[in-house]
C-alpha cells in the first residue's frame, strides 16, 4: 500500500483511511483481518495510514501528557501531509487518545508549536479523528445480511462494548446509541441469539490486567459471571484489550469464548481464514461451534 | 519537597492551584456528590475515593496525594467524567499528579504498574510502535510472579498471535526529535 499515492480505486468503492494501532499488527491481528474483510463487503477500499506511530495508549498520557499528545499527534500531521480528511481509528481505546490529542492540539498554541519543532509541518486541524463504526450508517448492517449463508443459530451472545466505547458522545464525541440497535440486528441476522445483560460497559481492567492482574481478575470474573448468569455461551466485544482481558484473566474456571464483532461476519459468510481465526483464541471456541455446526 | 512526617499534617497551599493549572481543571466546582466515585471501576481497590483525592486536593495534602495509590489505579476509563455534574475530568487531573509524583520522586505506591508504563514508552520511543514481545519479556524479566501467563504467552507466540520481529515506523527519526522536543531520555 505504499506506492502509487492516489491510486484509482476500483468503481463504486469508497475509499477509508484507517489507524489500526498496535495491537491490531499482532496480538490481535484477526480482528483487523476480519474487519478488513467485512469492511470490503461492504463495498470500502481499506488503506492504512502510512508510516502510523503508536498512540501512546494508557502509558504515554499516565505519566507525561504532553508527550502523549505529541506522539498521537504524528499520525493527525500524517493524515494531513496525506490529504485524508476522515481518519478512520479501530480500537477505542486508540480513538479516544487521538481524539484528545485533536482537541488538545486545537486548543493550545503552544502544543501546535511543539509539535512543528518536533515535526516539521504546521498542524491544520483539518483531519477528522473518527471511530470505525462512523463509516457505516444504522441500516447498513442489512448489506451483509444477503452475503451470509451459514447460520450461528445457537449462539448465545451477550455484546461487551467496554468501558469507552459506551462513554456519552459529548465525553467521545461518539454515540454508541445511535448504532446500538444495529449492531444487535447485526449479530441477530447471523442467525445467533443475542442476550440483554447488566454488565455491557463494565470495566476489564484495561492496562492494570498486565501491571495488576489480581485486580483485573476481580473484575472480569465479575463479567463472566454476569455472561454466564444471563445464560450466554459466547461473548462478543470490540475492543482489541477487552478481548485478551476477557480470555486471559479472572479466575473462573469455565471459560466463555469471546469473538470480535467482525469475525462473526466471517463464520456466517463461510470465509476460509475463519478457522484459523478460531484457532488462535485463547479460549478455545472450536467445541462451541462444531456443536452447532457452524465451523 | 516534604520530609516524612507523622504529625503534623502538612498542607501544601499552593497545591490545588498548580494541579488545577497544569491539568485545567476547575476544583472548586466540585461539591462532592461522589457520582464519580460511584461509578468508578477501581474505587474498591483505591485507597481514597475519586473525589477524596479532589478534596484532599482541595485541602492541600499534596504528600497523601502523591503517595496514594488511587493514582495510580485510575485506568481512565471516562466513567467519572460521564457522571460528573460539573463536568471535572478526573482522570486529567490523575494524568497531572501521577507526573507530579514522578517529578518530585514521591515515594510511589504502585511500583508495577510505573514499571509497567516506563517498560511501555520504552519500546514506543526506540520503534515508535509497541514491540509486544519485547515488551512483554522486558516487564515480564522484571516482574517474574505472573508465571501463569507463561503458556498464554506461548500460545499467542506460536499461533502467530505475536510478531517475533519489532515493529517500526520508517521514520524513526521523528520519535527522536519528539524525546528532544519533550525532553524526555531514551
Ligand atoms: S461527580 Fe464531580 S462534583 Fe461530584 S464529587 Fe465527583 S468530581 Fe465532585
Ligand atoms: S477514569 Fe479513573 S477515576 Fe474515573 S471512574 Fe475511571 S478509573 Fe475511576
Amino acid at each position: 500500500m505504499s506506492k502509487g499515492d492516489r491510486k484509482l480505486i476500483p468503481l463504486g468503492k469508497r475509499r477509508i483511511c484507517i489507524y489500526p494501532g498496535c495491537s491490531l499488527t499482532a496480538s490481535s491481528r484477526d480482528f483487523a483481518d476480519s474487519l478488513f474483510q467485512m469492511a470490503r463487503m461492504a463495498g470500502m477500499w481499506v488503506e492504512e495510514l502510512k508510516d502510523w506511530n503508536c498512540c501512546g495508549a494508557s502509558p504515554a498520557h499516565s505519566v507525561n501528557p504532553e508527550y502523549a499528545t505529541l506522539l498521537s499527534g504524528r499520525n493527525l500531521i500524517l493524515a494531513q501531509k496525506q490529504g485524508i480528511e476522515d481518519l478512520y481509528v479501530v480500537c477505542p481505546s486508540c480513538y479516544i487518545r487521538l481524539k484528545e490529542s485533536m482537541h488538545k492540539l486545537d486548543k493550545d498554541a503552544g502544543l501546535r508549536d511543539k509539535l512543528f519543532e518536533a515535526y516539521g509541518t504546521e498542524y491544520t486541524g483539518e483531519v477528522n479523528v473518527r471511530f470505525f463504526l462512523e463509516s457505516l450508517e444504522p441500516g447498513d448492517e442489512e448489506i451483509f445480511k444477503g452475503k451470509m449463508n451459514q447460520s450461528l443459530a445457537g449462539l448465545n451472545a451477550v455484546i461487551y462494548y467496554g468501558c469507552l466505547m459506551s462513554r456519552p458522545e459529548r465525553v467521545t464525541g461518539f454515540e454508541l446509541k445511535v448504532y446500538e440497535s444495529s449492531i444487535i440486528k447485526f449479530v441477530e441476522n447471523t442467525g445467533a441469539k443475542v442476550i440483554d445483560w447488566g454488565a455491557s460497559s463494565r470495566c476489564c481492567g484495561a492496562h492494570l490486567a498486565v501491571s495488576r492482574p489480581d485486580l483485573s481478575d476481580r473484575l472480569v470474573d465479575r463479567i463472566l459471571d454476569y455472561a454466564k448468569r444471563a445464560k450466554a455461551n459466547c461473548i462478543i466485544t470490540f475492543c482489541p484489550l477487552c478481548q485478551v482481558n476477557l480470555e486471559m484473566r479472572g479466575k473462573a474456571k469455565d471459560r466463555l469464548p469471546v469473538f470480535f464483532i467482525p469475525e462473526l461476519a466471517g463464520f456466517a459468510t463461510g470465509e476460509v481464514k475463519a478457522l484459523k481465526w478460531a484457532r488462535r483464541h485463547l479460549v478455545n471456541p472450536l467445541p462451541l461451534l462444531r456443536n452447532h455446526r457452524i465451523l | 519537597m516534604q520530609t516524612k512526617s507523622t504529625e503534623p499534617i502538612r498542607m501544601d497551599a499552593g497545591f490545588m492551584k498548580d494541579v488545577a493549572e497544569r491539568s485545567g481543571q476547575m476544583f472548586n466546582s466540585c461539591f462532592h456528590c461522589r457520582s464519580c466515585s460511584g461509578g468508578c471501576p477501581m474505587g474498591e481497590e483505591m485507597d481514597y475515593l475519586p473525589n477524596d483525592i479532589i478534596r484532599m486536593v482541595q485541602l492541600g495534602l499534596k504528600q497523601e496525594v502523591l503517595e496514594s495509590a488511587s493514582i495510580w489505579l485510575c485506568v481512565g476509563c471516562l466513567a467519572c467524567v460521564s457522571e460528573c455534574p460539573n463536568g471535572i475530568h478526573i482522570p486529567d487531573m490523575m494524568d497531572t499528579l501521577r507526573q507530579i509524583a514522578l517529578e518530585e520522586k514521591a515515594t510511589i505506591k504502585e511500583p508495577e504498574v510505573v514499571a509497567f508504563h516506563q517498560a511501555f514508552l520504552d519500546q514506543v520511543k526506540r520503534y515508535g510502535r509497541l514491540y509486544e514481545l519485547g515488551f512483554m519479556t522486558r516487564y515480564r524479566m522484571k516482574s517474574l510472579p505472573v508465571l501463569r501467563d507463561l503458556p498464554n504467552y506461548m500460545k499467542f507466540f506460536f499461533s502467530g498471535r505475536l510478531n517475533f520481529l519489532p515493529e517500526k515506523i520508517h521514520k524513526r527519526v521523528d520519535m527522536k526529535r519528539l524525546n528532544e522536543v519533550c525532553n524526555v531520555e531514551r
